[in-house]
């Protein structure tokens, strides 16, 4: 029972401390999940993280698109689903991933 | 569920909304990944993605590219939204404070939304055309404006006409984007009390007109009565310009409205609309001069391009607006039609209903695909073809009259009122839908029906074979029994098989000659295309001779009827004449096809080898669906290799196929003297081979001259035209 115990802690130790120094694994891990990507144009898109380039241009799926009514009150109001979508890494300002709190807290602590 | 909420406090590059309705799923908040997404992007490899196992590169092709014009329709432009578009006064109501400029403007926009609805027409988006204006998008907003407002609630009504037109017929194949009408806000009521609100505002402007061409002394007793605008030397011209206008659209409502009411019922009412559109048009075309004479003195010289008769840019219009509402097309940038340009639309489209209009609706088959075919001449836009297309086929029936048995036995001369059980045949009702399906067909653009006329050949062929065994076995079972109580069913049924021969054989004619309209055909290929035209003219002309001898005999068993008696003459002269005509071009493509073989085989003309196929394939590419539909039954082009292979010049004066035709060409003339379109058309046809006797002659005895041929005689047989080369 201990050892079987130890041998799961020393699992998810190294698989942290692995995602720890590498990005890219880091990213993978996000694939699937609900991503939440903001443009220029003050448009909004929420779709499954699909996948990433060199480039830093994000592909999303099943993606929605948020837009809101006047330039004053930037509050997404008006919204349509667009399917795939490629959205460049130029036009992009903010990009959020859907995450539990402790989640966020490991993020946030990672990313110092 | 938390929603995203975005302080005051994060960091500089994240651009995020305040209170952002977006909300992540239960017990979650959305984390800020972009450091990490850019930490990752500088570890990857030139190349290298980070996906998942169902990544599919090909899949991932097809992607919606964010922020790139040609893509992406919600691209936000000048304006987020119509109300912020109004608030920042982009669409005024009054379009201009000063009563001049507003009576100017509100022209611009009736020629801008004239422009619009035309460009709609030939195919463009309803959303980034009539409704790129914001007055039409709200029209409760010009309430106030009782010429505005009416015309925008007309403009309204109409487009909504014109989509029920062309979704009913369903012509719209190839321009679907044509009936999107998603998200557009119609209201159907209120767009309807437009036409009363526009009569209205007519009277008034008449009213106003009258007002200011009256002497002084009248004026006193109109003095009630306000001006149009502020400058009583434009006063007369301004009203005439907004009359003609608003007389177009009240029309051109009425006139569409007409034409749709059931059985052909309100066609002559309509003519008359269309008459007063047509000449309302050339009032708005006269208004012109008037309206741009200040322009002109800017020296604006771009007027030809211009979307108004003025050359000034209307007030109230942004295409990028309602780009969204195109999806799922990709966002195109339209060119809108010039003024100039729209006019002329409109013309042609009047003309074109105007000859539905006009078709005295006989209940006949035979004139009603004669004149399919002439309407089809000269390629008349989608509008004219829906509206061609509902006043034929309504509830299944021609012109929502006759059954097509009724018609197809009045094509034999028989009468079928006293055999109800016949309707209810199970070959009858596919026959109904297969002629449905034909005259729907012959109403398409001219690209889509020549498809569509291969495709169903083979429908046609198969129900032919079908009927034709079923009908052989009730004759075998029944011969004895029907002859006894009088009941000619069966023999209907069989004299409608041989009917239906006939019939694929003016398919497959049709789709041969359409070829010819489409540049189909290669110098190269005439040689195969005359042999098969020849082929199935002259099957054709075999089965129509057929139908003259029903005639004949039935006519023999009711020659006590009088009345019915001469009818049935009329139609056999008709149906004879049609035979010769047949006879006549069977005669021209016989010629053509000697002849074309052998200039061919003797070197004067290209032969079909090309590098890329040879004669079999082409052949096989031109002529598959006339073959899949056994037309004709045999081998098609080992038949026609051999009967060409042999031709000679020597020979070819020999051959008298085109004095045949030139003979029967003549005869056939003074029985279309009542016709002079037919008459038109035979008499192309003598000329074909007038020319073509002198043609062969001049080349025979020189074969170092050129030989080309052209279509100046008619269109789908060829003139040989001799050049020293």
């Amino acid at each position: 029972m201990d050892q079987d115990a130890e041998r799961s802690t020393t699992i998810v130790a190294s698989t942290s401390k692995e995602s720890d120094s590498d990005p890219i694994a880091r990213v993978r891990k996000l694939l699937f999940r609900q991503m939440l990507v903001g443009i220029k144009d003050g448009r909004f898109f929420l779709g499954n993280f699909h996948c990433l380039d060199k480039q830093g241009n994000i592909i999303l799926q099943d993606t929605v698109e948020y837009r809101s009514i006047r330039r004053s009150s930037p509050s997404p109001t008006e919204q349509r689903c667009l399917g795939m979508i490629l959205i460049p890494s130029s036009c992009r300002t903010s990009c959020h991933v859907d995450c539990s709190v402790e989640e966020q807290l490991s993020l946030i602590q990672l990313k110092e | 569920m938390q929603p995203l909420k975005l302080d005051e406090e994060s960091s500089s590059i994240q651009h995020k909304p305040q209170n952002c309705a977006i909300s992540s799923g239960d017990n979650s908040v959305w984390a800020d990944v972009s450091p990490l997404l850019s930490a990752a992007c500088t570890d990857l490899h030139e190349g290298e993605l980070i996906n998942g196992d169902n990544f599919n590169l090909f899949a991932a092709m097809s992607a919606l590219e964010i922020m790139d014009p040609k893509m992406d329709s919600g691209m936000v432009s000048t304006f987020y939204s119509i109300d912020e578009a109004v608030e920042n006064g982009f669409a005024p109501v009054p379009v201009s404070a000063d009563s001049t400029v507003d009576v100017q403007s509100t022209i611009d926009i009736m020629d801008h939304l004239l422009v619009c609805e035309a460009t709609w027409h030939m195919g463009h988006s309803l959303a980034q055309t009539v409704f790129s204006c914001i007055y039409v998008l709200r029209p409760e907003m010009t309430s106030s404006q009782a010429l505005l407002h009416s015309y925008c609630r007309v403009i309204r009504a109409t487009c909504r006409a014109v989509v029920s037109v062309v979704s009913d017929a369903r012509t719209n194949e190839e321009e679907d984007l044509f009936t999107m009408t998603y998200g557009l806000p119609f209201n159907e009521d209120e767009d309807a009390k437009g036409l009363l609100l526009l009569n209205a505002v007519e009277e008034t402007i008449c009213r106003q007109l009258r007002a200011c061409k009256a002497t002084s002394s009248k004026k006193r007793l109109m003095e009630d009565l306000e001006p149009l605008q502020t400058n009583p030397q434009l006063e007369e011209s301004f009203c005439k310009a907004l009359l003609c206008r608003i007389r177009f659209r009240k029309h051109f409502l009425h006139a569409l409205n007409c034409m749709r009411r059931p059985q052909g019922r309100g066609l002559e009412l309509a003519r008359k609309h269309i008459a007063y559109c047509i000449s309302e048009l050339d009032s708005v075309l006269e208004s012109a001069e008037f309206l741009r004479s200040d322009v002109v003195e800017n020296g604006n010289t771009e007027i030809e391009e211009s979307t108004t008769a003025s050359g000034r840019s209307p007030i109230g219009f942004d295409p990028t607006l309602n780009k969204r509402l195109s999806a799922p097309t990709p966002p195109r940038a339209i060119k809108l039609l010039s003024w100039k340009k729209a006019i002329d639309y409109y013309v042609k489209l009047l003309h074109n209903l105007d000859q539905i209009c006009v078709f005295p609706l006989e209940p006949d088959l035979d004139a009603v695909l004669q004149f399919v075919i002439r309407f089809q001449k000269s390629r008349p836009d989608l509008v004219a073809r829906a509206h061609l297309q509902l006043l034929l086929v309504q509830d299944g029936k021609l012109y929502g009259c006759d059954t097509f048995l009724t018609i197809c036995a009045r094509a034999l001369a028989l009468d079928v009122t006293k055999h109800h059980g016949l309707h209810n045949n199970e070959y009858i009702l596919q026959l109904n839908q297969l002629m449905i399906n034909l005259l729907k067909i012959l109403c398409a653009n001219t690209p889509w029906q020549r498809r569509k006329l291969g495709k169903i050949l083979n429908d046609w062929s198969v129900f032919n074979v079908q009927m034709g065994i079923s009908v052989a076995h009730m004759m075998q079972q029944d011969t004895s029994r029907t002859s006894k109580n009088g009941d000619k069913s069966l023999l209907i049924l069989n004299h409608i098989y041989g009917w239906l021969e006939e019939q694929i054989n003016w398919v497959a004619l049709r789709f041969l000659m359409l070829g010819f309209d489409l540049d189909l055909y290669s110098l190269s290929e005439y040689c195969m295309v005359y042999w098969y035209m020849y082929i199935i003219l002259w099957k054709l002309a075999e089965k129509a001779r057929f139908r003259v001898l029903i005639i004949v005999n039935t006519e023999e068993r009711k020659a006590k009827r009088n009345k019915e008696y001469s009818r049935d003459m009329v139609r056999e002269d008709r149906i004879s004449l049609w035979v010769l005509f047949l006879q006549c071009q069977t005669c021209l493509a016989q010629g053509l096809t000697v002849m074309i073989a052998a200039l061919r085989n003797e070197g004067m003309c290209l032969k079909s080898e090309g590098p890329f196929n040879t004669e079999n394939e082409k052949f096989v590419q031109h002529f598959e669906l006339l073959q899949k539909a056994s037309l004709p039954e045999y081998d098609a082009y080992e038949s026609f290799s051999e009967s060409t292979s042999h031709a000679r010049l020597d020979y070819l004066p020999v051959y008298e196929y085109f004095h045949d035709a030139q003979k029967i060409a003549k005869d056939i003339k003074v029985g279309y003297a009542n016709d002079p379109d037919k008459l038109a058309e035979v008499r192309g046809l003598e000329q074909v081979a007038e020319r073509n006797i002198v043609a062969v002659n001049l080349f025979c005895q020189d074969r170092s001259l050129k030989v080309s041929f052209e279509f100046t005689h008619h269109p789908y047989f060829a003139t040989a035209v001799v050049r020293r080369s």
